[in-house]
């Protein structure tokens, strides 16, 4: 059962035995011609009604999983990052609320120290939350008010649009598209407009220039990025998630493993790793936030909430990030048979994030010019390569061999 | 982009302390800097003339807080020479630990300041809390862990305390284990290198000009260190070499100063283990100690940072009449429009904190 | 050079006066403020003193006081048997209605804010220095306080 077609049937309950009677009984109660309650009532019982209702549900669904993927991405960069660097990380747990009682009521803590802080500090995360949400959004006087605020909702609204593009498993998809990945790279490149704008209307010289810079960053590596991606897309024939899954599943390797799209495509895997970690602005190529020389970058003038959700925006899209990484290379949510697909799925993306929580704590940022060298000297020749042998093992190769099969019987 | 002045503090992570750095930059290139001081300004000269000279040490603990002994024994010494007494040996070789310890403490702040501006937090981590240890060490004879006011004009404030030298030894070979455990972290990280060389230039010659010393003019390939070339305490009578590194012939970059640093560090290792091979046992103040003093004396030492002196002027009275600060970060941070000029804005961080500031012995 | 040879051609100088040693390694000498800047850019550039140390301003009331120190780090001059590097220590006096004395700063750019400093809290006008402003105080700081005649008053202005 798909996620789509559970989503129907609830739908359809809800419809049912909620909705259309809720609506039927306010149509009987208000003026006819001013009241759309009947109207929604008899749209609900069409076709279009149901499907509208169903997708509402899956977007939701998928929403909530994000978001709670988000906290545990959050909570496992804190602590693996506290591992590194020969820390604890947050600790702070339900137990610890006990000495938050009794500190209200002013006693002094009775536990020890040890037993309340002895969690594994999921509850940080609410913490920061509850900070986050009570301090003051701050617009600064000679801030453009209006694309002050434009900025943030550009660009958190575009990353959280991320979450329901990419499916679990071929089963469990909010949505469907056919050019599936170009519309969550297509989601990807919008953020540029969003930091630009906020980085230019804070009025502010450091976050024009972490503005600049990112923008700068993003649009060069989006050409590598995709065309990195091309080499799968041209293998698999399709745009769809699901197609290159299977696709990969299909092309096995010694003793019929499954030939994964990282080991013929080694070099975009590579490219891509690299592309989609400047996509994402994690370090080392976190340099429009550099808070050595640009204090934050251009998220300086933030603060509170927005703040807060420019943060969880950055994590959604390294989610994403590796999420799409995930499906073009490594196979997607194929894996052994007693675990649900979308547990494999999940455990290559956190694979994956993990990876990148490790390369964030040792290694140094790079600079612009550095970073932008990179990207127009390096990945892109590499990328066209990867695209070359691509091209050789999709069209050239199966001719090749076909004739080589055929030479035999021709002389 | 047109040119603009963009205002880096004085409070800014770069800065390290209160200062503020005008850089003015084309797009992301600097072409033109000015530094500005004065934020931590205490009035440390004016202070010292109206107290003792005994009552100074804790002024000039308070000098420079990564560093506090170094500054403390630069003033003990010329205020020494000033008076003219006599400092027993053994407290001459507690002073060479404390101030090598101190050097390696100070060391450790400021790789581990380093390292964020740099984008490398983890590093931070790492030398700070390799830092602790020293920390520690430090705290066992004189009994505080920032201003220890140990150092004491004719000696010191009491001799180390039973198993010091077996917790010294102890704490020095974990952390030579570690330091080469940093190598592969840092010196040998790709993108560390990629930050740090070849940027931040400058030639020995233009250093010496600019009044640039102590580790950074060392890793121009200079010799010059003040413990063997204006020799103090016993020095002279280790065993121990100067650490020079270059960039190239005659300069210096990032990279060049990170590893005179770390290759200093090895050398303070060595030679702490030299001074408690050679001790000797005796007392640790000297016997008589004059109040009051007359004529003029200066000593320099060699600073955590550079190139430290003091000079004293005594009127006859029991306080100084007049008492001068040399700070080498003073002039360094003069010189910084000459060796920034050039380089993109992601570099600031990097050259500035590969010259070591403490902006609490730079303002007095 | 020896650092012998060294004193004896600093006191065949025109304006210095009572050449001496502090140390072995620290020759000190007076020089006449008239002509002063002559025999420091003799002393960076026969001599090889390139490296400026510190400028003092010694308030010794009624007249100042200017010591400089040089140090010679590549060893032009040294001291025989020794591996200590030499120190000059030079004396002005100025008198304290023209405290006023030639800027070294073209010659040793480390002596630039040496000379801001000594104008900053003593009152020392260098001629010639390029940028002569307060360095430690803020702007608008009334009087020099490091000079013995100065008092303290409480400002009302902040900075």
């Amino acid at each position: 059962m798909s996620l789509f077609s559970f989503c129907k049937a609830m739908a359809e309950w809800t419809a049912d035995y909620m909705l259309i009677p809720v609506f039927n009984f306010q149509a009987g109660l208000f003026p006819p011609f001013s009241n759309p309650a009947g109207d929604i009532a008899d749209w609900l019982e069409t076709d279009g009604g149901l499907n509208t209702l169903a997708w509402l549900f899956a977007v939701n669904i998928a929403f909530a999983i994000g978001m709670t993927n988000l906290i545990i991405v959050i909570h496992l960069e804190r602590k693996i990052a506290a591992r590194i660097q020969d820390r604890r990380g947050p600790m702070l747990s339900l137990r610890s609320f006990r000495e938050l009682g009794e500190d209200l009521a002013g006693n002094s803590p009775s536990w020890r120290f040890k037993q309340n802080y002895a969690g594994i500090g999921i509850l940080q995360n609410m913490a920061d939350g509850i900070k986050a949400i009570t301090k003051e959004l701050i617009i600064p006087a000679k801030a453009d008010k209006f694309l002050f605020t434009m900025g943030p909702i550009i660009f958190i609204s575009s990353s959280v649009f991320l979450l329901v593009l990419f499916p679990l498993s071929d089963r469990f998809a909010a949505s469907s598209a056919p050019a599936g990945l170009m519309v969550i790279m297509a989601a990807f490149s919008i953020a540029p407009i969003g930091v630009l704008t906020s980085g230019w209307a804070s009025n502010n010289k450091y976050s024009m220039i972490g503005g600049m810079r990112s923008a700068a960053q993003l649009m060069s590596y989006e050409i590598p990025l995709l065309l990195s991606m091309a080499g799968v897309f041209l293998l698999a024939g399709s745009f769809d998630p699901v197609t290159i899954v299977e696709q990969q599943q299909q092309s096995t390797w010694f003793f019929g493993l499954p030939m994964w799209n990282f080991i013929p495509q080694f070099i975009g895997f590579i490219v891509f790793m690299i592309c989609i970690l400047a996509e994402v602005e994690r370090v080392p190529f976190d340099l429009p936030e550099a808070e050595a020389e640009l204090v934050e970058g251009w998220t300086t003038e933030y603060s509170g909430i927005r703040y807060m959700l420019f943060l969880a925006a950055e994590y959604i899209r390294g989610f994403a990030g590796a999420a799409v990484c995930t499906i073009l290379f490594l196979g997607g949510w194929a894996g052994p048979w007693p675990v649900p697909p979308e547990v494999w799925f999940l455990l290559k993306v956190y694979l994956i994030l993990i990876f990148w929580i490790f390369i964030r704590w040792t290694v140094p940022r790079i600079r612009t010019d550095q970073i932008l060298e990179l990207g127009w000297k390096k990945l892109l020749p590499l990328s066209l390569i990867n695209i070359l042998i691509v091209i050789f093992m999709v069209e050239i190769y199966p001719y090749l061999s076909d004739t080589l099969t055929l030479l035999p019987e021709v002389f | 982009m047109a040119e603009m002045w963009i205002s880096m503090g004085p409070q800014h992570p770069m800065t390290h302390g209160l200062w503020t750095l005008k850089v003015k930059v084309d797009g992301e290139t600097i072409v033109d800097a000015d530094p500005e001081l004065g934020y931590l300004h205490r009035s440390v000269e004016k202070m010292g003339e109206r107290r003792k000279y005994f009552m100074n040490t804790t002024l000039t603990d308070r000098l420079c807080y990564a560093s506090s002994t170094t500054w403390t024994h630069c003033y003990a010494l010329s205020v020494e020479e000033l008076m003219e007494v006599e400092v027993p040996q053994r407290a001459q070789y507690i002073r060479t630990i404390m101030l090598e310890l101190q050097r390696l403490a100070s060391h450790l702040m400021w790789a581990g300041a380093y390292m964020p501006d740099l984008g490398h937090i983890t590093g931070a981590l790492y030398f700070w809390r390799d830092r602790e240890l020293f920390l520690n060490l430090l705290e066992a004879p004189s009994g505080s862990r920032l201003l220890y006011n140990y150092i004491r004009i004719g000696g010191v404030k009491r001799d180390l305390p039973d198993g010091f030298e077996q917790k010294t030894e102890r704490i020095l070979k974990l952390f030579e284990q570690r330091l080469d455990e940093y190598a592969d972290l840092f010196e040998n990280s790709k993108i560390f290198r990629m930050r740090t060389e070849d940027v931040g230039k400058f030639t020995a010659a233009q250093a010496q000009n600019l009044g640039i010393t102590g580790p950074n003019l060392r890793g121009c390939g200079t010799k010059f260190d003040l413990r063997e070339h204006d020799t103090y305490e016993i020095y002279d009578e280790i065993d121990w070499d100067i650490q020079t590194r270059e960039a190239g012939p005659g300069y210096s970059d990032c990279f060049s100063r990170y590893m005179v640093r770390i290759d200093e560090m090895r050398e303070s290792i060595k030679i702490i283990r030299e001074c408690f091979k050679k001790m000797p046992a005796g007392p640790t103040m000297a016997s008589k100690i004059p109040v009051r003093a007359t004529g003029e004396a200066f000593r320099r030492t060699e600073d955590s940072r550079g190139e430290a002196l003091m000079y004293v002027v005594g009127d006859g009275s029991d306080r100084p009449y007049r008492w001068k600060i040399k700070s080498p970060m003073f002039t360094t941070i003069s010189a910084c429009p000459h060796y920034l000029k050039g380089y993109k804005v992601a570099d600031i961080p990097a050259i500035m904190g590969s010259i070591d500031i403490c902006i609490g012995e730079t303002d007095k | 050079m020896e650092i012998k040879a060294f004193m004896k051609e600093v006191s065949s100088v025109k304006g210095v006066t009572k050449v001496g040693l502090v140390r072995n390694n620290v020759v000190k000498c007076n020089l006449d403020k008239e002509g002063s800047k002559d025999f420091f850019v003799k002393l960076k550039d026969d001599f090889g003193f390139e490296h400026c140390s510190l400028i003092t301003a010694i308030d010794n009331q009624p007249q100042f006081e200017l010591v400089y120190h040089f140090s010679a780090i590549n060893g032009s001059v040294f001291v025989k048997d020794s591996s200590a590097a030499v120190m000059a220590e030079i004396h002005i006096f100025l008198d304290r209605d023209t405290p006023t004395v030639e800027s070294i700063s073209d010659l040793w750019f480390g002596a630039n804010w040496h000379e801001r400093e000594a104008f900053d809290l003593m009152g020392i006008y260098f001629i010639g220095h390029p940028d002569l402003r307060r360095v430690l105080l803020p702007e608008g700081f009334a009087g020099h306080p490091l000079r013995k005649d100065y008092v303290y008053e409480i400002h009302e202005e902040e900075w």
